[in-house]
């Protein structure tokens, strides 16, 4: 029994080893797939679906061992197609149709990120924030007849996730597993905002 | 410094293949998917005060809101005993146009070449169906329910007009319209259904 807590305290350390290299003014490109959940009205009022199609890139310069700053961009693309039912027309009409939503976001966003543990842990927790614009494409389709409109707004994402180092910090390639709240106000055709929580997991690379 | 250029670069092209990755709406549409059933109606009208109707026999063709010819294709005497069916199904008795009709029931083709707006309240200016027609000569059409569609393609209006009520008012007033819009609308095959999907969605089109 005491050799396996021993084992367990050495992996421990192995873990939380503090490299001896220093980290100070790294550069790192960060890639991840994040599937994306809608929340709120966008859920209850648009579609409830999962956007699998969602990526996100960091390009992120660590200042120290504890804050870092970047920029941050991706792509979510939700889609929703409900099969044929009657809506109600401003007009007062009747319209039997298919109806189908396409909105893709392209959020470009000014981001920090706070390493809660200090030094070059292999494991370093992290909580982020990023503030910016949004890029949404918003189709809606009565049949095969869209109703576009593409617009630029606000959008905020807090974060918070993990860095698992492969080897020395400021060297080596790490996994990042994190979740993003992303708020998204949109105010389009009675909706208000595309608000979706993202689940991440990608590479973080050190690129210089 | 190639290193530099080479990873946001590869950024920017996997965000542009991410974005290419959007599903697409039109993709996921059967032909009947893409259709689209509008009804309106006036809703001053009682529906049960109208006994009997006479249906026009012929199709008026319109083409960028002009008038192109009236004609009688095997698809679109389909189109008008499917009317016809409807109505009296609905308890609707079939009479001679010189039987004073209670509703007059006429069907459009509309085509539009180019990206332009059906303007209903010019549709009921210009009607294409001269009051002659219902032998009420000189008596103004007109709806007070009617919209604006962007008309693109092939679309199958039906109309009701009120007859019964013509002499004592002096005008020809619509009381119910549908529009049938879609891939390959004008299609002798499905036009039965069509119409009788056109007709679902008004329950209230009825004698009793």
């Amino acid at each position: 029994m005491k050799k396996i807590q021993l084992a367990i305290y050495a992996l421990v350390a192995c873990l939380a080893v503090n490299h001896v290299q220093a980290q100070n003014g790294v550069l790192k490109l960060r890639l991840d797939y994040a599937p994306a959940m809608p929340m709120g009205s966008f859920k209850t009022d648009i579609t409830n679906q999962a956007a699998w199609r969602s990526y996100t890139g960091d390009l992120m310069y660590y200042i120290n061992d504890r804050w870092a700053v970047g920029a941050s961009s991706g792509f979510q693309d939700f889609y929703r197609q409900y099969p044929r039912q009657v809506y109600k027309g401003s007009d007062g009409s009747d319209i039997s149709a298919v109806m189908t939503y396409s909105i893709q976001t392209v959020p470009i966003l000014a981001k920090g990120e706070f390493s809660l543990i200090p030094g070059t842990h292999t494991v370093k927790p992290y909580v982020a924030v990023g503030v910016g614009g949004n890029l949404v494409t918003y189709r809606q389709f009565i049949g095969e007849y869209d109703n576009d409109k593409s617009k630029f707004g606000f959008a905020a994402a807090p974060e918070a996730g993990v860095n698992i180092a492969f080897g020395p910090w400021a060297s080596s390639a790490s996994l990042n597993i994190g979740a993003a709240y992303n708020y998204m106000p949109f105010n389009y055709a009675g909706i208000n905002n595309l608000d979706n929580l993202a689940v991440k997991a990608g590479i973080n690379i050190p690129i210089r | 410094m190639t290193k530099h250029v080479v990873m946001p670069l590869a950024v920017a092209v996997l965000l542009a293949a991410a974005a290419g990755c959007t599903k697409q709406p039109l993709d996921n549409l059967s032909a009947n998917d893409t259709k689209v059933y509008i009804t309106n109606r006036d809703s001053t009208a009682n529906f049960s005060s109208f006994k009997t109707f006479s249906i026009t026999d012929s199709v008026a063709v319109i083409r960028n809101n002009q008038l192109n010819v009236k004609t009688i294709t095997p698809t679109d005497s389909t189109f008008i005993a499917a009317v016809s069916a409807q109505m009296q199904q609905r308890g609707y008795t079939l009479v001679q146009k010189g039987q004073s009709p209670d509703l007059g029931v006429s069907l459009n083709r509309i085509y539009s070449s180019s990206t332009t707006v059906v303007d209903y309240g010019n549709y009921w200016g210009d009607y294409y169906w001269d009051s002659y027609y219902w032998g009420y000569p000189g008596y103004p059409y007109y709806s007070d329910y009617v919209g604006v569609y962007q008309v693109t393609d092939a679309a199958v209006a039906v109309d009701l007009v009120d007859l019964k009520d013509a002499a004592a008012s002096h005008k020809i007033k619509s009381v119910w319209s549908g529009l049938i819009r879609g891939a390959d609308v004008i299609n002798q095959s499905s036009a039965s259904a069509d119409v009788q999907a056109l007709f679902a969605q008004s329950p209230y089109l009825k004698t009793n």
